[in-house]
């Protein structure tokens, strides 16, 4: 046999597969709506962004199971940007353009969801975002870019209202780690908290911080009457821990970016007393069992199952999926992204019991009013237990711009 | 916590950090840059021990022992004892990638989880101010100061000591003089991972352990740099003066700035001193 019969048959070979690999390419791949979801689920935030993940997916399943939406169903194309910036970029293209996604729903830190917000913007590809959410979405809102999450400086002018639920007076003293959210929350916390006739502190540490008992003796040399930590599980569960043992028995706040139940009880149980620990949360928790939202939620999780567990960031995984579900039927048969976006930036949907109220979005507001619940925890029933109703809030008080 | 007793605590940890990356360069010349993830992971599978046998303390103390001598003696046979005779740089980029491997085990084996060690904390003595000083505490500051005992009389008074010093002074000489050199650099890797695994069970019994906890690593390195690479006096005084300083702008200067101090001391000393304050000055005229 001569090389020419070779190479001539490797190339036949070789075309015969290009053929059938497009032959055997699922015939209903061209009738589903196929949606991008980019988030970090191998990266030191993993422990938050997979639940968020695992909620929208669980929604995905059950519409799928129901029938798919519109008679069609929902292709999810998932990516890890394992929390890198430049990871986070290049598989927002890579969806965009090989995956041909209509739309792109999750993001991670809120440092990757600037640049990959601007690169959509390029290309016309709505993102919205959960769990964090920075000002592109905010009024006025950049095209293209919404979001159903936890935008910091929101957050923070939330919390510096709901402060007065916990104590009356004295001295607030805000935690958080060197990072532009983080700063910016507790920046607009102090715009807030300080015309209430409260005395303002601050500590800052750094993100790599490793071993926090210096930081929480740093907190309790200013006084506080109370603290309000604004960053993520493993902060959270570092500081509680130190300043109970430092002696710092008075409330402590919980901003929820990303914290989970099971964060809190862990911290309770590390620092030997869940007494004063509080949670501000733009969603309902976990352990809200008697509300039948929260129950089907925790229901689809046990039928499908999740990796981990069930807890809040489900929830508002869940939430986006709702979000997506009701963009996708608007849109109709076929959609496109230029249809979604246009869908999405006059979207309202009804999310239940999961939150205050509905999430809205307008021309000019992407983020819309959202609705913020302050909590207590239980030590002795490892729940939440709801303080007074849902805050509405509508919009910043405060432009730092 | 009062500030001498808070210093005295992160001090322990990084001393023992520090005399693992010591212990290693005496030996072999090289810096090993995986220190702070073998910590981590060793704190996380003495975690995953007491979970899996709850209430055994013995069972989980013995269990990460054990993976430390193995890994100490598999990381030197598989791995370094291969590159005896390269340019040193390269044995280098080695632990950097054992650093990353480790890394992903913690991603992969456990997801990324956040945990605590909870191991009989109890309250030892309250502190003015009220805060609680705990056995883990006391047991993170005796541990250090066992150890550095255990490993001055072994380099003093043992004949596998004695073989130590020599081949980290001579190698050539020592094999010449029929000590294995094999079976040093192997020891050598291994109490440097069980010097790791003990720092990491420690922290995570004090603080959590996630995969940011690797961050401890650097202390560690930076003290033994500023202390000296080949010198376990320095690693000592050089985890002491890391602490000291951390410790003291946070509280006196800025918090923000904590993480930055250490490289900008780290940084004084090799302008002023390179070799360390304890280290060996001929030791970098060779290099």
């Amino acid at each position: 046999m001569s090389i020419m019969y070779f190479k001539r048959m490797t190339t036949a070979l070789a075309v015969t597969a290009v053929v059938l690999g497009a032959a055997v390419t699922p015939a209903n791949a061209a009738e589903d709506y196929t949606i991008g979801y980019i988030t970090d689920l191998s990266g030191p935030l993993a422990g938050s962004y997979t639940p968020t993940w695992e909620g929208f997916e669980l929604y995905m399943k059950m519409v799928n199971d129901r029938g798919g939406i519109n008679g069609h169903k929902v292709d999810l194309k998932l990516d890890d940007d394992g929390l890198k910036v430049d990871r986070a970029v290049t598989l927002a293209k890579k969806q965009a353009s090989r995956d041909n996604v209509i739309g792109i729903f999750g993001l991670s830190l809120s440092s990757t969801q600037g640049p990959v917000l601007a690169e959509m913007r390029n290309i016309g590809v709505p993102v919205v975002t959960t769990f964090s959410g920075i000002l592109d979405s905010l009024p006025p809102a950049k095209p293209y870019s919404y979001s159903t999450g936890v935008v910091f400086e929101v957050a923070g002018e939330v919390i510096g209202e709901l402060i007065p639920e916990i104590v009356k007076s004295g001295k607030v003293v805000a935690v958080t780690i060197d990072t532009v959210g983080g700063r910016a929350a507790i920046a607009h916390n102090k715009l807030v908290v300080e015309p209430k006739g409260y005395s303002w502190g601050e500590v800052i540490f750094p993100v790599r911080t490793a071993d926090f008992v210096p930081h929480a003796q740093a907190i309790i040399a200013q006084n506080p009457d109370v603290v309000v930590g604004h960053y993520g599980s493993s902060q959270n569960l570092g500081v509680i821990s130190a300043l109970r043992k430092e002696g710092y028995t008075g409330p402590y706040v919980i901003a929820v970016y990303g914290v989970t139940e099971d964060t809190v009880k862990l911290a309770a149980d590390k620092s030997g007393s869940g007494e004063n620990l509080y949670t501000v949360n733009r969603y309902v928790s976990a352990t809200a069992a008697d509300n039948a939202a929260v129950q089907e939620v925790a229901a689809a999780a046990k039928k499908y199952g999740t990796s981990k567990e069930f807890s809040t960031m489900h929830v508002t995984g869940w939430v986006l999926g709702k979000f997506a579900e009701e963009a996708l039927k608007i849109c109709g048969w076929p959609c496109d992204r230029e249809k979604l976006n246009s869908v999405i930036e006059t979207l309202k949907v009804d999310v239940g019991e999961l939150t205050g109220g509905p999430i809205e979005m307008s021309k000019d507001d992407h983020y819309g009013p959202s609705y913020w619940q302050l909590s207590k925890w239980d030590h002795a029933n490892s729940n939440l237990v709801p303080i007074g109703g849902w805050l509405r809030k509508d919009k910043l008080e405060y432009s730092m711009q | 916590m009062g500030p001498i007793v808070t210093v005295m605590i992160l001090a322990s940890t990084y001393a023992l950090l520090a005399a693992g990356i010591v212990i290693v360069y005496k030996a072999s010349r090289v810096i090993n840059f995986a220190h702070g993830e073998i910590a981590v992971v060793g704190g996380y599978l003495f975690y995953s021990i007491g979970m899996f046998a709850p209430g055994s303390l013995w069972l989980a103390i013995g269990g990460t022992m054990v993976f430390a001598i193995v890994t100490g003696v598999a990381i030197y046979l598989v791995l370094m004892r291969r590159l005896i005779g390269e340019p040193f740089y390269v044995a280098i980029l080695v632990t950097v990638g054992i650093a990353i491997l480790f890394k992903a085990a913690i991603i992969i084996v456990w997801r990324a989880e956040r945990v605590t060690i909870n191991v009989a904390d109890q309250i030892v003595a309250i502190l003015p101010g009220g805060a609680k000083f705990s056995t883990v505490d006391l047991a993170t500051i005796m541990a250090a100061v066992l150890f550095y005992i255990g490993l001055f009389a072994f380099f003093r008074f043992t004949q596998l000591g004695l073989q130590f010093r020599g081949m980290a002074e001579n190698p050539l000489l020592a094999s010449q003089r029929r000590v294995s050199v094999n079976a040093i650099m192997a020891l050598a890797w291994s109490i440097a991972v069980f010097a790791a695994c003990l720092s990491g069970v420690l922290y995570g019994g004090r603080a959590l352990l996630s995969p940011g906890s690797v961050a401890i690593g650097l202390s560690g390195l930076t003290a033994a740099l500023v202390g000296g690479l080949d010198s376990l006096r320095g690693a000592a005084l050089g985890a002491i003066v890391v602490a000291l300083a951390e410790y003291s702008t946070i509280r006196l200067i800025d918090p923000v700035l904590s993480e930055a101090v250490p490289f900008i001391l780290l940084l004084t000393v090799m302008n002023v001193r390179p070799w360390g304050l304890f280290g060996t000055r001929e030791e970098l005229d060779r290099v």
